[in-house]
Order: structure tokens, then sequence, then C-alpha cells
């Protein structure tokens, strides 16, 4: 008996396994190799989605977690100047701005609270009896977690796949028009203070 | 005789004054100024429909000084320090910056933390009933706007500390539309050892006030005709936004309480939709306006939002 053999026969148990026509034990779920594991479930996700219209679960948080990682570290108050380095840096890089507008395209990775936004479909449905309400039409957001299947525009696959384009685009700019709006108000405290400051000094004039 | 009138006058001064004074208002004033004498290590979530946002807050007073740190705990996270009037934020994707502000832009409406008159125009201070948030007992106040063009938030205090406890958007149906409540708060004799460390660190140099004022103004360029009562232009200018690097024609508007912020840009290709989008009581109104795009997004109904985009023309 070869050795890809025995790997061929360990998986029908896991599968046998996930698929509910085995028991699960403790000691089963230890012998089989996590990634396997994990892909199996995947797998039988899939089919069960397939069947009864359900969503699929894939967990990316490993994966962030690793992008994370590698992140630089700004301020970590929890190791005492373990880090200095990182701080200094910053000091001695003079360009830092309020805000760096100059940024190249390639940063598009979207922020944490920008993924909130992402658009699935156009709700013109009365969203509430309240009849001044019902006039807008909502278009229609999910939280990153969970996924819900995008709701396409049209049944032709041609102009579905423009219409995935375009909405990626309005996507992105809603993002970072979020963004913006976020850092624009950071300011607006001293602008505003700064401005009833005028103006008081003008009324005294 | 003189001295009488003296006398007298402070008598009537100090009469107006009495008359004048609303509960409510006199609990948030408390609670602005409980916010920045004490020392407290708070964590709290900030809940916008389906997700959730856990945040931990930490004030210190040391000698004169005030130390105050805020973070986003999900995610990629957000870091905010502030010293005194220096407030510096880290975010992923891009450098810390500096800003010279005396508080920290968060989830909590920064007028909160300050003297609240200034929003008597606009808003009604209402003193509401008392509950049992966090573990504590608490006092309701409700801050009503005086039109339907705005959001209510109502602030939920601690009775003996006067330190918030829980706050909430409201609609005028009544309904919650984003919470922000504390889960834990210790308020401490001695500042927090964590937040005196971050005196012995550099942060970058704020930029000057007159800064960010941008010199090339495009007030001009464009017609905003309507804007709810007692908001304020702020700033415009010309700029390319930091994601996606796109051109944008912008505005930002406050009425010292919420801050709306106007895009207009080109269009974008193929069929424009125009509508709204929320989250929490965030709005995004999407407008299409023909050879430009109107962006409207800002912590009001989506009814104001569209409102304003669509009474933008223009100038001629």
């Amino acid at each position: 008996m070869t050795k890809a053999h025995l790997n061929k026969l360990d998986n029908e148990a896991l599968s046998a396994l996930l698929d509910g026509e085995q028991h699960l034990t403790d000691a089963k779920i230890a012998e089989q190799d996590v990634t396997t594991f994990g892909r199996y479930a995947l797998i039988g996700d899939a089919m069960r989605a397939q069947k009864n219209n359900n969503d699929i679960h894939i967990d990316i948080s490993d994966r962030v977690a690793l992008a994370l990682e590698s992140e630089p570290v700004y301020a970590d108050f929890s190791q005492s100047k373990t880090q200095p380095q990182a701080m200094t840096e910053t000091v001695q890089d003079n360009k830092v701005v309020a805000f760096n507008w100059r940024k190249p395209v390639a940063q598009l990775a979207i922020a944490a609270s920008v993924a909130m936004f992402a658009i699935v479909g156009v709700n013109t449905l009365p969203q509430s009896n309240n009849e001044q309400q019902s006039e807008i039409p909502l278009l229609q957001t999910t939280p990153l977690a969970g996924m819900a299947s995008p709701v396409s525009y049209s049944s032709e696959p041609a102009l579905e796949n423009a219409e995935q384009g375009l909405r990626e685009l309005q996507q992105q700019r809603i993002g970072a028009l979020v963004l913006e709006h976020q850092r624009q108000a950071r300011v607006a405290n001293s602008l505003e203070t700064a401005q009833t400051n005028t103006k008081a000094s003008e009324e005294k004039n | 005789m003189k001295v009488i009138t003296f006398v007298l006058s402070l008598v009537v001064s100090f009469n107006a004054f009495a008359n004048d004074t609303n509960p409510a208002k006199d609990l948030l004033l408390k609670m602005a100024n409980a916010v920045h004498t004490r020392n407290f290590d708070a964590s709290f979530v900030v809940v916008k429909g389906k997700t959730m946002e856990p945040y931990r807050w930490v004030h210190a007073l040391q000698g004169d000084t005030e130390l105050e740190h805020l973070s986003l705990l999900n995610g990629a996270g957000l870091e905010m320090v502030r010293i005194d009037n220096q407030v510096t934020y880290f975010e992923p994707q891009s450098e810390p910056y500096s800003l010279k502000t005396d508080s920290i832009a968060g989830p909590i409406p920064e007028v909160l933390f300050k003297d609240i008159d200034r929003l008597s125009a606009h808003y009604d201070f209402v003193l509401g009933g008392k509950g049992r948030i966090a573990g504590r007992a608490a006092q309701l106040v409700r801050i009503e706007s005086k039109d339907e063009y705005k959001y209510n938030y109502w602030i939920w205090l601690d009775m003996e500390s006067s330190l918030l406890l829980k706050a909430a958007y409201v609609n005028h149906e009544g309904e919650a539309l984003e919470q922000l409540q504390l889960t834990h708060i210790s308020v401490t004799e001695q500042p927090a050892g964590m937040l005196v460390e971050v005196l012995n660190r550099n942060f970058p140099t704020p930029l000057p006030n007159n800064a960010l004022i941008n010199e090339d103004s495009t007030a001009t360029n464009w017609k905003i005709s309507w804007l709810p009562d007692g908001f304020e232009l702020l700033k415009s200018d010309r700029h390319k936004l930091d994601l996606n690097n796109e051109l944008t024609d912008y505005y930002l508007f406050s009425d010292g309480f919420v801050e709306v912020s106007v895009f207009i840009q080109r269009p974008l290709p193929g069929k424009r939709l125009s509508g709204a989008l929320t989250s929490g009581a965030t709005t995004v109104y999407v407008h299409n306006g023909g050879n430009f795009d109107v962006s409207v997004v800002g912590n009001v109904p989506s009814m104001t939002a569209k409102a304003i985009a669509e009474s933008v023309t223009r100038a001629l």
C-alpha cells in the first residue's frame, strides 16, 4: 500500500465525518490536517449553500492578522521605550502634513470603516411607512462580515461584468468620501474656534 | 450710593443668571468638566446597525497637562493621542499627523467636551428619566434638534461622577440609529502609567492653524442654495481624495454639533443612480447632477442630505 493511497483513505473518513455520516470524536479531528479540514468544511458549505440558498462563510481573519503583523507600529504604549525608532523617525520626517493627498493609486486598500459601505444593490422599495422617507432610493449596504450575494442589475452576463466594474468604481468613490469626511471633520473644531475668535475680534473693533 | 447700585446690579444679574439655568445644560457642563479633570480608564462599544466597534478610552490629568488616548480595537485600528492642545492621529496606510485642537474627533461629538451653550440657538436641552447603565445610576439628558433636519442626541450621565455612560443618535421617530455604550469604567486617583509614558514620546509637529485653510478657494465655483439653519461654511477647496486619487471640489459645513461634507466631482461613467447609503447615523447621499456628481456625507437624516445635494448648482 502506497502512502498516497493511505492519505486518500484518511480523507474519505474526514469527508464522511463532515457530511454527518460518521460520529464526531475529538480524536478523529485531531488526526486530521487542519488545512484539509478547513477546505473540506468550505466545500461542504458551498454544496449546502447551493441546496438551501445559504451564505458561505470564508474566514479571512488569519490572513488579516498576517497583514497586520507586517504593519509598522507607531505608538505601542504597552512596550515602554523598546521601540523608540518608530517615533524618532516620524519626527525627523518633517514632511508630515495634515493631509497627505499626493498618494499613489497603488494604496487602494480599503480601510475598515470604508468596507462597511460596500454596495450590493439598489433597493427602491419604500423603507418605512414614512411617506417622506419612501421617496429616497436606498442603496443597500452590507457589513464586511456577513457576505450577502451581490444582486446584479441585469441578466446579461456581459452587462453584468461591466456593471460589476462600475459598482466597484462607485464603491471605491464612496469609501474615499467617507474616509475624507472623517478626516476633514477632525479639523472642523479648530476651524470653528478660529472662526468664532475672528468674529469676536471683529465685533470688538 | 455707588456701592449700593453695584451690589444691586450684582443681585439682578445673578438672578437673571439663575433664571437662565437649565438643569439639563448644567449636567452637560458638569460632564464636560469631569471629562477634563478625572483620571479614568473606560471601554465602550459603538453599535451601528449590525456592526459594532469597540474602543478603549483613557484620560489622565498629570499636573496641569491633560493626557488622553482613544483607540479603536477591531480591524486595522485607529489610535488618537491628545496632549493638552495637540491631537495626533495614527491611521493604517498613512503617516501619523498632529493637529492643534483641544479635543479628539472620535465617535463622541466634540462639542460635548466644551461649552455646549453655543448649541442653544438650534438645539433644546431636556432632562429625561433616570435608569441604570453600565451598572451605575444614570440620568438621561436629551439634546433635541429644533427642526427635523438633524438628529437628536441622547446622553446618559453617571449621577455620581457626571461621566458619560451611554449616548445615542435618535431620529424623530424615537429610534436609536447609532448607540455608544460604556461597558466598563474605572475612575482612579492616580493617572494611568501608560498615559504618563506618552509624555516621553515625540509626536509629529502640528501644522499652524492657518495652513489648514487653503488659499485656493472654490467657494465661487458652486452654489449650495440650501442648508439647514445654523450650518456655516468652515472650509472649501479643491483637492485629491486619498484613497482613489480622484479630484473633488470640497465644502465642509458645521452647525457646531455635526459636520456635513459636500463633494462635487466629475461624473462616473455609465448609469448613475441617486440614492442614500446609511451606516448608523452616517448618511452618504449620492446625487446625479447631470454634468457632475454631488455627494453629501454627514450625521444627518437622508432627507437632509438629499435636499443639500439637490440644491447644488453651477455658479453663474
